[in-house]
């Protein structure tokens, strides 16, 4: 009988430096939520710094709930073996996301609307309802032996294996510049994900991290990902996930420092729970 | 500016001094961090000044006090701030441009070398535009840098051949670190300001700031320097800056200020 991994979950968040000098919220927000037989989804957002996206915060903590409930319906699907992940079942989560964000955003707006002052300035930008709420979203779920993922936006998504090898669940966005993202805000945002899966029986996935483009905006090495995977397999080997929960909160917090990006970052961790054990088997066999 | 990830167990820090401290009772360790450690993000700052014959004597002086004068503004904004670390390179141009400043040098404590004008040099522009593309390809500069500034200072109308300026503004706006700088110029006497100054601006919210005598480059140099200083702060209404530094109306487009939001 095929063994199932279980998964732990750790989050750390933090306002950047920035943010706190111009007198702006953190953005960012997080959330991950549990389903049978040790599925787990988790979701990150980056709600847009720009003055356009006044309502951001609420955008991007609308959109992690969301992300988490829909990416958990796949994930339930994935255990009673009703589907595989494949496109089209990617397409429907994307589209299930947008739809319930944007629904989510009109409850939002039914108990605060826009005043206005507000109203007029989206007239005269000619901006939709959506856009004060404009964030990015990393979403993933793991379910039995699949890894589904799905990005619009700016951030990671970093696959690390025993050995410190990293792959990218996801296709890089030649639109993105670092100065313009995608968003779920766009008309167009279901069509604007970029999503993979992967089967973790062919794939030996140690850790996967999630970042709001904070984080990767903070590392002084370029590329930055061999070394954080590197350094993520030996730390997984060497400690449990009550380290990590100890750790990567103050990661995050020296990341958004004005020693690093200076912007909200938020890093959430999914870590095997039989994580040093792997890595003993997988050195194991190498030798 | 950057702080060790992987200093295991303690690395210097601005909240954390580190073992041995001055003062220090308690020593806070860091924990372990991923990776080769944390920066502030570069913003590339490229000087692009005219070294023609016109510019000899009172005018290149008077350049040289300026920008003299203008890199600690900036490194005193640099200190301020919480999210740019600014790098300064210049290229010098008449006939044919060359690097002045070729490696980007941190602002802080940059000591300014004279510009020395090229007898009978022309004011050839398109070239130098060219030499400031390659200095942004993708791989030149950082992923993570913040979209840089460039600033063309020039007393004069470009001189290029037939050709030669557009084949530098192409080049320069084919690279997307160019395409997305900042852009602005400084025109020495009316005689300066041209619409090829204002084609290299490339945004009609962005004017020529104009230096009527050499006095003013200082005072010019001050504008471009906040508007540097600006560009990279978080949810800044770019706007109102624009309006602010430039004196523009409230119904002009935003256009490059305009840009840190959705595609």
């Amino acid at each position: 009988m095929e063994r199932i991994a279980a998964w732990h979950v750790t989050i750390g968040t933090a306002r950047g430096a920035a943010h706190h000098a111009s007198g702006l919220p953190n953005q960012d927000a997080a959330a991950y939520q549990t389903g049978p037989d040790r599925a787990v989804a988790v979701a990150i957002a980056d709600g847009h710094g720009h003055a356009r996206h006044f309502r951001s915060a609420a955008g991007s903590a609308l959109a992690v709930g969301v992300a988490c409930r829909a990416a958990t319906q796949v994930a339930v699907g994935l255990s009673e073996g009703r589907a595989e992940p494949t496109a089209a079942v990617r397409d429907e989560l994307t589209r299930a996301i947008v739809t319930n964000w944007r629904t989510a955003v009109a409850s939002d707006l039914a108990v605060q609307p826009y005043t206005a002052r507000e109203q007029s300035a989206l007239d005269l930008a000619g901006d939709s309802r959506e856009v004060p709420y404009g964030s990015t979203l990393l979403v993933t779920a793991i379910s039995g032996h699949w890894l589904v993922c799905a990005q619009i936006g700016d951030g990671d998504l970093l696959g690390v294996c025993p050995d410190g090898d990293v792959f990218y669940p996801v296709a890089a966005d030649d639109l993105l510049d670092g100065c313009r993202t995608t968003s779920l805000c766009q008309p167009d945002a279901a069509a604007l994900f970029r999503t993979g899966a992967h089967d973790l029986r062919e794939v030996p996935l140690l850790v996967l991290l999630h970042a709001t483009d904070g984080y990767g905006n903070a590392q002084a090495e370029e590329p930055w990902q061999p070394g954080v995977g590197r350094d993520l397999a030996e730390l997984a080997a060497e400690h449990d996930h009550h380290w990590f929960e100890q750790q990567v909160p103050s990661w995050a917090q020296r990341c958004a420092s004005a020693d690093g990006s200076g912007d909200d970052v938020t890093i959430a961790l999914l870590l095997r729970a039989d994580a040093a054990t792997m890595k003993q088997d997988h050195a194991r066999r190498d030798s | 500016m950057t702080t060790s990830g992987s200093g295991w167990p303690y690395a210097q820090g601005r909240d954390h001094p580190g073992p041995g401290a001055a003062g220090m009772t308690e020593v806070v360790p860091y924990s372990r961090m991923p990776g080769g450690g944390i920066a502030r993000r570069p913003l590339h700052f490229i000087i692009l000044a005219d070294c023609s014959g016109g510019m000899k004597g009172e005018k290149i002086q008077a350049l040289n006090y300026a920008i003299a004068d203008m890199m600690p503004h900036l490194a005193a904004w640099e200190r301020d701030q919480e999210q740019a670390q600014v790098f300064i390179r210049a290229i010098a141009f008449a006939t044919e441009p060359r690097w002045h400043i070729q490696d980007p040098q941190p602002v802080a404590g940059l000591r300014w070398r004279p510009l020395q004008p090229v007898a009978k040099g022309l004011t050839n522009m398109g070239p130098a535009f060219a030499m400031a593309a390659e200095a942004l390809a993708p791989g030149r500069i950082e992923r993570r840098a913040l979209r840089p500034a460039l600033l063309l200072i020039t007393d004069g109308m470009a001189t290029d051949l037939p050709g030669g300026f557009e084949a530098g503004l192409t080049a320069l706006m084919s690279q997307p670190a160019g395409k997305a700088a900042l852009r602005l110029s400084i025109a020495i006497g009316c005689d300066a300001q041209s619409a090829a100054l204002d084609r290299f601006i490339g945004d009609p919210s962005v004017p020529v700031l104009v230096a009527d005598s050499t006095e003013d480059i200082a005072d010019r140099l001050v504008a471009v320097s906040l508007a540097v200083s600006r560009m990279s702060e978080a949810g800044a209404d770019r706007s109102a800056l624009a309006r602010r530094l430039f004196g523009r109306p409230d119904d002009v487009p935003a256009g490059i200020f305009n840009q840190d939001t959705i595609i």
